[in-house]
């Protein structure tokens, strides 16, 4: 199960860099890039998997007592939180980007705009 | 103390609180701002004290009331508190700096401005992986954000470019940390390195992730098109808060993260650093926008950063004192000239030459690209020592060799710029600027020379701000408001008075060369009492060569003679930059001069083997296979300094061009210095050996050459004071060929030709300068006729010609007597008979001096001219006197260093007795030479006045004259080309191939770096591709290795 999560993020993350590098449109770029933020979320939940455990949530099933044999790893999870929060804002930045680039030269195409270069 | 915490608390803190002003409570806002910084700037400091003075110790910050691996920690001990320093103090700096563009765009900017500060702190002080990472994204939504306070544009796709590249490394970084997490099992940076990541599962491909990620936020080569975008477009406050700020924290991140990866990752940091820093410093090269050639810069400095934390095995607890003696350099700098470049108008580099009547700003910028270039007495130029002595020291001489090419290309950049400031037209837009912009300037140069201090005390040398020649000469820099008179008679009792102190502690041969500096520096600055109002810049300028030339002739350690041979570069660079067409010439001065002085460095680092630095005098004692190699080093880059050929192209310019009285001071003097360091380097090493091969030998063919073709070189020239440069080429080939002779007498010849050349090359320059300020020109055939109206001139260059020429009865006869019996006692036929011939040659040159400028018809435009100013006919006199009593008495010099000399070369010495001086092969009495020669002169010329009594004057105009008009009348004169026939037989030896091979190595890096910088092609894709590719080459070359 886990192998198959991890390896269902690593395909993401690949289509996701493949699909930011060979999409001209900048939203395309955009939605490329959610797709391997998503893929890489599943790696980190997928490496913090254990078989057979249950949900880090200490409540009448699982006691403190007995959690540390009987839970999955929290971190990775607690890790996704935070990545998944810093992926939308960033997200939500580029967005913004997006609109005040379209504004500026009314086109989405990144090759157009190259006027800092060299 | 203050919990180091608080720096983030404060800012976010005031970020949110800042959110809840009302949008037009601007001032509150921005005081809140202010007070915000400056409080982080205060718990930086006073940690900074703690641990510096009062000795504290490093203090871990826990969070979530859990030790770690469970919570994060940050740290604070004396690198976080000084890089927190740095990154807070530049932060409010620039928020000062930038109060307009927050003003304009009120508290959201400041809140975001506050976060990336924080984010910046944050970077550096933890110790949690993850926790980098957060604050590693929050960089970059900041700057992403901060990129848009720029009234340019285009920031708006630079921002862009640089969020795609952040993705990119984004899903690196967190899937290197997750890898390397779930390997260590915990998130903790110590904890990991305690854990040995690279010897897991999986550790060695985690660990490639992390270290690839954060290494690009320090914009590596290649994938750093996206970095040159914003620095190119964004706020200039904002670019001196990412090169300062952003680059220091990234840098501390990857150091930590080194801590990691262990030794095995060291290579690559090193190999990913220097290729950035030369790649960048090259492709500077063609750049014309300022910002864009700063972005350039910082990356390259970056790259050199790594570069020293990857050679961290070698250079074990000093890494912390280079690599921060570099980083602060670059901060405080690339700071500065940020800031500096958003008071220019213009974004060319030529634009800044609207910079010129700012001494201040001048100041600073020359400032500036002193600590950029490594200069003495800034932190750069410390580490810089300290660094190639370690490399050295352990054998990486490819990697130095690199470093200081780099280096050298950055200098030249920079150099070149300052000359564009200094020469180029000023633009229509003059610079604008508001007092809080000037306060960002000016506390970034007061804190580059407090570091210069500071670095100098740690050092464990000699403080160079405390050597009592370089204080005076930047006493100078406050001095400037005062009239040039005021100062030059200051710096004359300045010069006069450390001599008459210092005195007593020469031996007679350093004594020739202080009285020659001091008393004879002081004699030429006679002539600029000509010179009127305040001639700002040029006391500073010439005070800081002389006061290298005193400190080089009194050190006595490596280090104190290598940083008074950089100081004595830099100050004669200023001041040849100072004449009107110099720019060209003083840029090839100061780039085979700092190349010149990097050989001395690498010579240095190679003899202390290792040791902080040694006793000059203890060359002696290194033995093959390395002296050959540090005698090399050293002779080359001495050879620079005295323009042996092949190394002199710098020299007609930089000598022809200068100003009246700057010539006779670099060409009297300043060459010399070249000698004196030839003079230290074969008393103390002697003859060296390579591959059976006798270097003094080989020395002896460059003399020899040197003085053929200097001497060749000045006859078909018809520019007076380039006459006289490319004859001090010849004159230098004759010193170095006596000094190459290796005995006795060869080297009482070189040293003769000290004292002479610096006597007669003055005089003439003097005169010729003076010549040309009456006359406006400095081509000789415009010239004609002045020994009615200029006859003090005539008489200077008629005594120096014939001193020159060595004929007797002046001190040039004596020099050549001593030349003849040091020749007969050497085997080297040929080179001899080379020298032998170029005295001839000087006699043409000569000739057509005197014979073009004062004889002949006198030019109708110059009828009217009167003889050169007094100031410039007094020193010019005083040398006709010098001249004599050297030529009638040379024992009074020569004696006692004969004597001196004869602990080297106890045989071959000369016989002192009365007035008569006698050799193995002759003798010479100076008196009766001097006797015969004016009672033959005095015969002559009484029989001509007498046979001449009846002659009938005739007057100018009195001939037949029919003609077509010349095309280029010119090429009629008789003086035009006036060697034309022996151009026809000799010129082939004149051909500039010296000047062509430099031109060509040049325009090849030029046109080189102008094709490689076109892969930065302004689309972000490409930059991310640029990423992607630089993994994959870096994750090959890795697993290669």
């Amino acid at each position: 199960m886990a192998y198959i999560a991890m390896a269902t993020g690593f395909i993401l993350i690949l289509i996701g860099l493949f699909g930011a590098l060979t999409n001209r449109n900048i939203l395309r770029m955009i939605v490329a890039f959610t797709v391997a933020d998503t893929g890489v979320n599943m790696v980190i939940v997928a490496i913090g998997y254990m078989h057979g455990r249950t949900a880090p949530i200490l409540d009448v099933a699982v006691s403190a007592a007995e959690a540390a044999a009987r839970i999955i790893d929290p971190v990775p999870q607690a890790l996704v939180l935070t990545a998944i929060v810093i992926g939308v804002g960033v997200t939500a930045l580029m967005l913004a980007y997006t609109y005040k680039l379209y504004e500026k030269k009314r086109t989405l195409d990144i090759a157009q705009f190259t006027e800092l270069k060299w | 103390m203050v919990n180091a915490l608080y720096i983030i608390v404060a800012a976010l803190t005031a970020a949110f609180l800042l959110g809840m002003l009302k949008e037009e409570r601007r001032a509150t806002a921005y005081a809140i701002t202010l007070a915000t910084l400056a409080f982080m700037t205060w718990i930086s400091v006073s940690w900074v004290w703690a641990f510096a003075q009062e000795g504290a110790a490093p203090v871990e910050i826990f969070t979530a009331g859990a030790v770690p691996p469970f919570a994060i920690n940050l740290r604070m001990a004396l690198p976080e508190a000084a890089l927190t320093l740095m990154v807070n103090l530049s932060g409010l700096l620039a928020a000062i700096y930038m109060k307009d563009s927050l003003f304009r765009l009120g508290r959201s900017a400041m809140a975001v401005f506050l976060v990336a500060v924080m984010a910046y702190c944050g970077i550096i002080m933890t110790r949690d992986i993850f926790n980098l990472f957060v604050f590693f994204e929050l960089v970059a939504i900041s700057t992403a954000g901060l990129v848009l306070l720029s009234e340019d544009e285009r920031a708006l796709s630079a921002g862009f470019k640089y969020l795609i590249v952040s993705q990119v490394i984004s899903i690196f970084l967190l899937l290197g940390i997750v890898f390397a997490y779930h390997a260590t099992g915990t998130l903790n940076i110590d904890g990991m390195a305690n854990a040995s990541l690279g010897l897991l599962a999986g550790g060695t491909i985690s660990f490639f992730m992390m270290f690839i990620a954060l290494v690009a936020e320090l914009k590596p080569f290649p994938a750093n098109g996206w970095a040159l975008d914003i620095y190119e477009s964004a706020h200039p406050s904002y670019s001196a808060l990412f090169s300062a700020a952003a680059g220091t924290a990234s840098l501390y991140a990857v150091d930590k993260l080194l801590l990691i990866g262990g030794a095995e990752w060291l290579p690559m940091a090193t190999g990913i650093g220097i290729v950035t820093f030369i790649a960048s410093s090259l492709l500077a090269l063609p750049q014309t926008n300022d910002r864009r050639q700063l972005g350039y810069s910082s990356i390259a400095q970056m790259g050199l950063v790594l570069v020293v934390l990857g050679q961290r095995d070698i250079l074990g607890d000093s890494t912390p004192y280079i690599a921060f003696g570099l980083l602060v350099s670059h901060a405080v700098a690339k700071a500065g000239l940020y800031w500096i470049s958003g008071l220019v108008a213009g974004r060319e580099l030529t634009d800044w030459a609207a910079l010129r009547g700012h001494p201040l700003l001048i100041f600073a910028f020359v400032s500036f690209i002193g600590m950029l270039s490594g200069l003495p007495p800034f932190p750069s130029f410390y580490a810089k020592w300290e660094l190639v002595r370690f490399l050295a020291g352990e054998g990486r001489i490819a990697l130095l060799a690199l470093i200081l090419f780099g280096a050298l290309v950055e200098a030249g950049y920079l150099f070149r710029w300052f000359g564009y400031i200094m020469k180029r037209a000023a633009p229509a837009e003059p610079i604008s600027c508001t007092p809080h912009q000037v306060t960002a300037v000016v506390a970034a140069v007061a804190a580059g020379w407090a570091l210069g201090y500071l670095w100098g005390d740690l050092s464990g040398r000699s403080n160079l701000l405390l050597v009592l020649p370089l204080l005076f000469a930047l006493s100078f820099l406050l001095l400037d408001w005062l009239p040039a008179w005021v100062k030059n008679t200051l710096a004359i009792a300045g010069m006069l008075a450390f001599f008459a102190f210092t005195f007593a502690e020469y031996d007679p041969l350093r004594l020739i060369f202080a009285v020659i500096i001091l008393v004879g520096g002081a004699i030429i600055l006679l002539a600029s009492y000509d010179a009127h109002g305040r001639r700002v810049g040029f006391y500073p300028a010439a005070m800081l060569m002389y006061a290298g030339l005193a400190m080089l002739i009194r050190a006595t350690a490596s280090f104190d003679f290598f940083a008074a041979w950089e100081i004595l570069t830099v100050g004669s660079y200023f001041l040849i930059l100072r004449g009107k067409q110099s720019e060209p010439h003083a840029l090839s001065y100061i780039i085979f001069s700092l190349g010149g002085a990097f050989l001395i460095l690498t010579g240095f680092a190679l003899a202390a083997q290792g040791a902080p630095q040694f006793d000059i005098a203890s060359l002696s004692h290194l033995t093959a296979p390395l002296a050959p190699w540090v005698f090399i080093l050293l002779a080359v880059g001495f050879m620079t300094k005295t323009a042996a050929i092949g190394l002199h192209i710098w020299l007609p310019g930089a000598h022809g061009e200068a100003e009246t009285d700057v010539s006779p001071m670099v060409s009297g003097i300043l060459l010399k210095a070249g000698l004196y360091g030839l003079f230290v380097l074969l008393m103390t090493m002697g003859k060296q050996q390579l591959y059976g091969v006798e270097l003094t030998h080989v020395m002896l063919w460059i003399a020899a050459l040197s003085a053929l073709l200097g001497n060749l070189m000045a006859i078909f020239e018809e520019d007076a004071k380039r006459l006289l440069a490319y004859s001090s080429i010849g004159q230098m080939g004759y010193a170095l060929f006596g000094l190459a002779l290796m005995n006795h007498l060869g080297w009482l010849m070189a040293l003769m030709f000290v004292i002479n050349h610096y006597i007669y090359k003055s005089m003439l320059f003097l005169a010729a300068g003076g010549v040309a300020k009456r006359t406006g020109t400095r081509d000789m055939y415009k010239m004609g006729g002045l020994i009615t109206l200029m006859p003090f001139s005539f008489i200077a260059v008629l005594i120096g010609i014939i001193a020159v020429s060595g004929v007797p009865p002046l001190s040039g006869f004596g020099g050549r007597w001593i030349f003849y019996n040091a020749i007969l006692s050497t085997d080297y036929r040929l080179p001899l008979i080379i020298t032998f011939f170029a005295g001839p040659i000087a006699f043409l040159y000569l000739f057509r001096l005197i014979h073009t400028i004062f004889l002949g018809q006198l030019k109708d435009e110059h009828r009217k001219i009167k003889e050169a100013p007094f100031w410039i006919v007094l020193p010019q006199m005083i040398y006709v006197a010098l001249l004599m009593v050297v030529a009638i008495f040379p024992g009074i010099v020569l004696r006692r260093v004969d004597t001196y000399l004869n602990q080297f070369f106890p045989e071959g010495g000369l016989n002192w007795e009365g007035l008569e001086i006698s050799s193995n092969y002759g003798y010479w009495n100076p008196v009766a030479i001097m006797i015969v020669v004016c009672v033959i002169f005095g015969t002559l010329f009484a029989w001509l006045l007498f046979v001449n009594r009846k002659a009938q004057k005739v007057k100018q105009f009195n001939i037949g004259f029919s003609a077509e008009r010349p095309y280029r009348p010119e090429t009629t004169h008789f003086a035009w080309n006036f060697f034309a026939p022996y151009r026809k037989a000799l010129g082939f030896l004149v051909q500039p191939f010296v000047t062509r091979f430099w031109g060509a190595l040049t325009d090849f890096l030029h046109t080189g770096a102008d094709l490689s910088r076109r892969l930065y092609n302004g689309n972000g894709q490409t930059y991310a591709f640029h990423f992607i590719a630089f993994v994959i080459i870096v994750f090959f070359v890795r697993m290669g290795v």
